[in-house]
């Protein structure tokens, strides 16, 4: 039963740059829509990010306790005239009231898949629909994930703060994972998609933004796209980072 | 006549053979002989190409091929530095695969500088979506090793 889950989440994150430490492997996945971006001003993008933990010989994975997303420059979160959500809005709703409660601060949908491993029992993968909206949490913005699963029914609301930094990765989210999840759920992938145009004072605006600042004579331009971060439970982390592409219109 | 030659035949390739046992290193000695080496060439490597990038976006394209020319000397030597060090004999197949990527990776370092050099901005460009291509492979192929030094990562070209 072990093996079996074990091959499942090695399967499930079978793409993507890998970096492995021990046995611990750390995946990283991602792209962005349209490619053809404006040289020099911002444009729509619509974002997808996978990122996950695997072992290489199939034991446990260990626990996770904070998860920082590292995106570049030259994207850029705008979030001004949104509506914002709250995380106490969010608490203990399922995806409909989650939808009803905040539907309007809604950026981005995605699932996720955690490893359960509860003493003496076999260990089993829970499944969890992903919902992420726009928020602001301790004054600071956010992006608000809420998560459901329907078999064990339980739900999760997990905030990342977003901070803004010097450096390659300008825009990086942070979560802390609680310790009111308890010992037993362990994270091993997720994949989220962002994409969320809106109008404010007759402007149409998108969540998320981007352009390919390259020179005139080239048509492509590499960046490093994303850098994911864990943190575990014994102090280690791991991050791995992805590059990618863009095209100049 | 005969046993004496047979069982000094013998003799000899048992004693080689234990050498060469002796001699194969573990796969986590072998990493970390590895990363000695590269890590001290990794930095010079991230030092040698800082700017690069600020440079191509600038147009300064035999700048950036200077920077680029350092680095590729610097892969070279290194190439060359881990080659001779004993491979665990049960990781052989896989580390010749590897070799043959990071050599790769040496000649598309080599093309990139070329073509900016010659101010061929759009062939420099494919080279390098090869070179970040073969990068990421040639990580596959030793991702059970743990390199870090080692493994080839974007973020330490400019």
């Amino acid at each position: 039963m072990l093996a079996l889950l074990a091959a499942l989440l090695v399967a499930g994150i079978a793409q993507g740059e890998r970096v492995q430490r021990g046995n611990l492997i750390v995946r990283l996945d991602g792209n962005f829509s349209p490619l053809a971006l404006p040289r020099d001003r911002m444009a729509p993008v619509s974002v997808r990010i996978e990122a996950g933990l695997a072992t290489s010989d199939q034991s446990v994975l260990p626990r996770v306790t904070r998860i920082e997303l590292g995106i570049p420059g030259q994207g850029a979160i705008h979030s001004k005239g949104l509506p914002a959500c709250s995380t106490r809005r969010l608490r203990d709703a399922t995806t409909a009231r989650a939808l009803e409660a905040c539907g309007p601060a809604l950026i981005g949908r995605g699932a996720m898949v955690a490893q359960v491993k509860i003493p003496n029992q076999d260990p089993f993968a829970v499944h969890a629909k992903l919902l992420a909206f726009n928020g602001r949490v301790g004054g600071r913005r956010a992006v608000i994930v809420h998560g459901v699963s329907k078999k064990p029914p339980t739900s999760v609301v997990l905030p990342f703060l977003i901070h803004l930094r010097p450096g390659k990765f300008g825009t990086v989210l942070v979560a802390h994972l609680p310790r009111t999840l308890g010992p037993w759920p362990r994270f091993a992938r997720f994949k989220m998609d962002f994409a969320r145009r809106y109008v404010y004072r007759g402007q149409r605006l998108s969540y998320i933004n981007a352009s390919c600042p390259i020179p005139k004579r080239f048509t492509a331009g590499f960046f490093s796209f994303a850098k994911a971060t864990f943190t575990l439970a014994d102090g280690r982390h791991l991050s791995t980072g992805i590059a990618r592409s863009c095209r100049a219109r | 006549m005969r046993r004496p030659i047979a069982i000094t035949l013998i003799t000899l390739v048992l004693s080689a053979t234990a050498a060469s046992a002796a001699e194969a290193p573990t796969r986590d000695e072998y990493v970390g002989q590895l990363e000695t080496v590269c890590k001290p060439d990794a930095l010079a490597t991230q030092r040698a190409m800082k700017g690069a990038r600020a440079d191509i976006r600038a147009e300064r394209l035999k700048v950036a091929s200077k920077k680029f020319a350092e680095a590729t000397s610097i892969f070279g030597s290194t190439v060359k530095e881990i080659s001779a060090v004993p491979r665990p004999s049960a990781d052989t197949a896989r580390l010749a695969k590897w070799f043959t990527y990071l050599k790769r990776q040496e000649s598309y370092l080599g093309q990139i500088t070329e073509q900016l050099r010659l101010d061929h901005p759009v062939k420099a460009q494919r080279l390098t979506a090869r070179f970040i291509h073969n990068g990421n492979l040639a990580n596959n192929v030793v991702l059970a090793f743990g390199f870090d030094y080692c493994s080839f990562k974007f973020s330490r070209y400019g």
